[in-house]
């Protein structure tokens, strides 16, 4: 059968980045093609570029057997594409009908919204989940009060409404229950049998060994293999998943797993429980560099927030041998936690304020009344000159500079207060590489110092490198724990797509 | 790049300083008399003290952020120049009690309004003018209309009459006012925390500021601060009415702005509300002495408030 999709040869460039080097598929109608791989591959590029939202700078889209280029999401929707968003595109204040029809209501005489018609039809596709969700969920429920997985399934059902010929799940799965899965995949089924055809992108590997009918895996941008899921094995797509180390931009000696052992537990985790994580348990060693592997998404973030008091949890945390409940960072910052954030506009700085103030955030307290602002200019030079920090001047706002720079006084201000854990959540994320060298050595620095770094990155092999002990965290849990001979990079990548248990040590 | 750029409180000084030297081409301005001019300059400097003052709480509660508005400082003025009114009564020796008092109110005033924004999450916009007509109706039953009491010779004294080189008092009460408040925003830890709330506030909560105890703090003090305005206000005029405070609302906003103080929070000064409470005031003489209508004046006023926004926003680094 003629493919409905095929992708040629695409390339797509943010900036400094390739994010898409030469991606390549191919869905029929009535099929299934998993396309998979690890972190900044550059599935979800590839799925931006399938349903117009962001153009590529090369290759060719074959859409029904003819060249086509999509300038909006909405024009691939008429062309019969329609796609499930990770994040969720639903409005809020909106009821459940009329987010689904939003754009596209039925019409009275041509201008009035017909809601009886837009009620019904809304019924009809709710009734395809009948069953895996709260019985008073209605056409009238407004979103805010849904649950994240009836939103999902309100989401896929919005997808679906526009019956499209290519419908793409973007880990449409990742917030829903066994019992929801499995609707999906009967539903999945039922669509494929219509002639539509599914791209699905899923973390859950069991989920794609069970619904696709093909793969296309991409590595760094690029399509490295793809075929017929019933010849592949769970560790052949990892092996191709699994870039190859480059090596040698990061040294740093590992601590040996005996090495650690003789060292005090500063941090212990016992059963730690949020919205995402499941309960999760962990001791870190003074001193040690830990390592949190695993796709975006499955608890590093709220993992490293609860430690500092930014959410709420459940669960139990010793600090120094004593049991600690932070509610509120300022009680964490006082213990010596300090945390850089993984957003870092939104959460690390103040981007209208100068460098200095931004430095100084966390320790103005410390500088009595009036502030003594002499002494408050010379410990910031002294931060920003071990940084290396690139500015005009401390009073320069912090807005003026680059990523890397910006990311260095996100983590000065922590070090101006000489911290004793480190929590960093994706710090080289839009980092230049030089940059990215000068973190590695700091961080190599402070471990050696003393202080203990736990350090979550989107970048497998920087964590490869950098670790001694590397947790991957997979659906709030934590899968798998590396060290020493079985910390690499095949290893993690099977960890992350929840593949391998956690082995105890 | 770069291009010449002006500082939003200086450009509201030299313009301030324009209107002035205009008015005195006036058919009744100062001419060339260099002693009239003086005089007429101080008075309008008197004039401002008010509006200055009472505009200061509106700065801080700007400067936090979060559509940061304190719509209750009209009727907390007119409250607390009721109060200062009846519990002084014309005794030297009340005096000090009663700029208690207001103070407390005041401040209670705003720490309601500042729970209502923080924890109930309340828009401050909605809170405080829900507040505003929660006071205004408390004054209407306590004071039944009428108001009977008397300012104490003292507070005239210090506040209307000239007090050193012929400078009247309330100028050099500004004068203070303005060095602490200068010392409060640049000079301590408050002030540093209220600009890193105005800036961003999940930022602010991750390097460990207490978020809820500031945004709360900052509205007491507004209402202390709107308090000392009402104390000053009827110290200065000698007797009360019941609709005294609410003049002062919309000025007192519109100083802030004309002052360069971002509205969305995070980047402000007290100079700039002095400087725009001085503009406001001397357009506000300036069309009075050219007797104009009251309607002109309004326009005039919201107009310049347009003007001078619209300039600051075109400035790099003004706009986020």
């Amino acid at each position: 059968m003629a493919p409905l999709l095929a992708v040629r040869n695409v390339a797509k460039r943010y900036g400094a980045v390739q994010a898409l080097i030469d991606a390549s598929l191919e869905v029929s109608p009535g099929e299934t093609l998993a396309l998979i791989g690890a972190n900044g591959s550059g599935k979800s590029t590839l799925s931006k570029v399938i349903n117009g939202v962001v153009a590529p700078d090369g290759g060719q889209l074959l859409f029904a057997g003819r060249a086509v280029r999509f300038g909006s999401p909405h024009a691939a929707k008429d062309a019969g594409i329609s796609t499930v968003f990770q994040e969720l595109s639903l409005i809020p204040q909106m009821t459940v009908a009329e987010n689904i029809w939003l754009t596209r209501e039925p019409l009275r005489r041509n201008i009035l919204i017909d809601h009886r018609t837009e009620r019904r039809r809304t019924e009809e596709l709710l009734s395809l989940f009948a069953g895996t969700f709260r019985a008073d969920l209605t056409p009238d429920t407004p979103v805010s009060a849904l649950l994240p997985d009836e939103r999902q399934i309100v989401e896929i059902l919005k997808a679906i409404s526009v019956n499209p010929r290519l419908l793409i799940l973007d880990e449409a799965t990742a917030s829903l229950d066994s019992r929801q899965v499995q609707r999906l995949f009967d539903l999945i089924g039922q669509w494929k049998t219509q002639g539509t055809a599914i791209i699905f992108i899923s973390h859950r590997m069991v989920e794609i060994e069970q619904i696709a009918d093909r793969y296309s895996v991409l590595r760094n941008g690029q399509t490295v293999g793809e075929g017929a899921m019933k010849d592949a094995t769970a560790g052949d797509l990892v092996a191709l998943m699994a870039p190859e180390a480059s090596g040698g931009a990061i040294e740093r000696r590992r601590l040996s797993p005996d090495d650690l052992a003789t060292r005090r537990v500063i941090l212990q985790i016992d059963d730690l429980r949020t919205g995402i994580l499941r309960g999760v348990s962990m001791r870190v060693h003074e001193g040690e560099l830990l390592g949190i592997g695993g796709l975006k998404g499955q608890g590093q973030r709220d993992l490293l927030l609860a430690i500092f008091g930014g959410i709420p949890y459940n669960g139990r945390i010793m600090l120094d041998g004593k049991p600690v409940h932070f509610t509120h960072p300022r009680q964490a910052m006082k213990h010596g936690v300090a945390l850089v954030p993984g957003d870092r506009t939104g959460e690390g700085l103040l981007s209208i304020r100068s460098i200095l103030e931004n430095l100084l955030v966390p320790s103005w307290r410390d500088y009595g009344f009036p502030l003594r602002m002499k002494r408050a200019h010379q410990n910031a030079s002294v931060i920003a000159a071990r940084l290396d920090l690139k500015m005009a001047g401390l009073d320069a706002p912090v807005s003026a500079l680059s990523g890397g720079n910006a990311q260095k006084v996100v983590i000065g201000k922590w070090l101006l207060r000489n911290p004793s854990i480190l929590l960093l959540d994706d710090p080289t994320k839009g980092v230049d590489i030089a940059t990215k060298a000068e973190f590695y050595r700091l961080l190599t620095r402070l471990c050696d110092e003393g202080t203990t770094v736990i350090l979550y990155s989107s970048d497998d092999e920087e964590l490869i490198s950098l670790s001694d002990r590397l947790l991957v965290m997979h659906d709030g849990r934590i899968s798998s724990e590396l060290a020493g001979a079985s910390l690499t990079t095949a290893n993690l990548v099977a960890a992350s797509l929840g593949v391998a248990r956690r082995e105890t040590p | 790049m770069k291009r010449p750029t002006i500082s939003p409180p200086l450009a509201a000084v030299l313009l301030a300083m324009a209107l002035f030297l205009l008015s005195g081409f006036l058919p009744n301005g100062f001419g060339g008399n260099l002693d009239v001019a003086t005089a007429q300059a101080i008075n309008i400097v008197r004039l401002s003290v008010f509006l200055g003052i009472i505009a200061a709480g509106q700065t801080l509660v700007v400067i936090s952020g979060g559509e940061g508005i304190d719509l209750s400082t009209g009727a907390v003025v007119t409250l607390t120049a009721i109060l200062t009114y009846t519990i002084v009564s014309g005794k030297n020796e009340q005096v000090l009690p009663a700029l208690l008092a207001v103070l407390v109110v005041g401040g209670l005033i705003g720490l309601l309004n500042g729970a209502g924004v923080a924890f109930l999450t309340i828009s401050p916009l909605v809170m405080t003018l829900g507040m505003a007509g929660v006071v205004s109706g408390l004054i209407l039953v306590i004071t039944q209309g009428n108001v009977s009491g008397a300012v104490a010779p003292i507070m005239t004294q210090l506040i209307a009459r000239p007090v050193l080189w012929g400078i009247p008092g309330a100028i050099l009460i500004w004068a203070v006012f303005a060095a602490f408040m200068w010392l409060l925003l640049e000079r301590t830890t408050f002030g540093k925390n209220l600009f890193a709330i105005g800036t961003n506030r999940t930022t602010a909560r991750l390097s460990g500021i207490n978020v809820t105890g500031m945004i709360i703090a900052t509205y007491a003090l507004s209402g202390m601060l709107a308090g000392l305005g009402g104390f000053l206000v009827v110290g200065n005029t000698g007797v009360v009415h019941i609709r005294i405070g609410e003049p002062f609302l919309f000025p007192s906003i519109a100083a802030v702005a004309v002052g360069g103080t971002l509205l969305t929070g995070g980047k402000g000064s007290y100079f700039g509300t002095m400087a725009g409470a001085l503009v406001l005031t001397l357009i506000t003489s300036l069309l009075t002495t050219m007797q104009m209508q009251e309607s002109v004046r309004r326009m005039v006023l919201g107009a310049t408030l347009l003007a001078m926004i619209a300039i600051y926003g075109r400035q790099r680094g003004f706009r986020q």
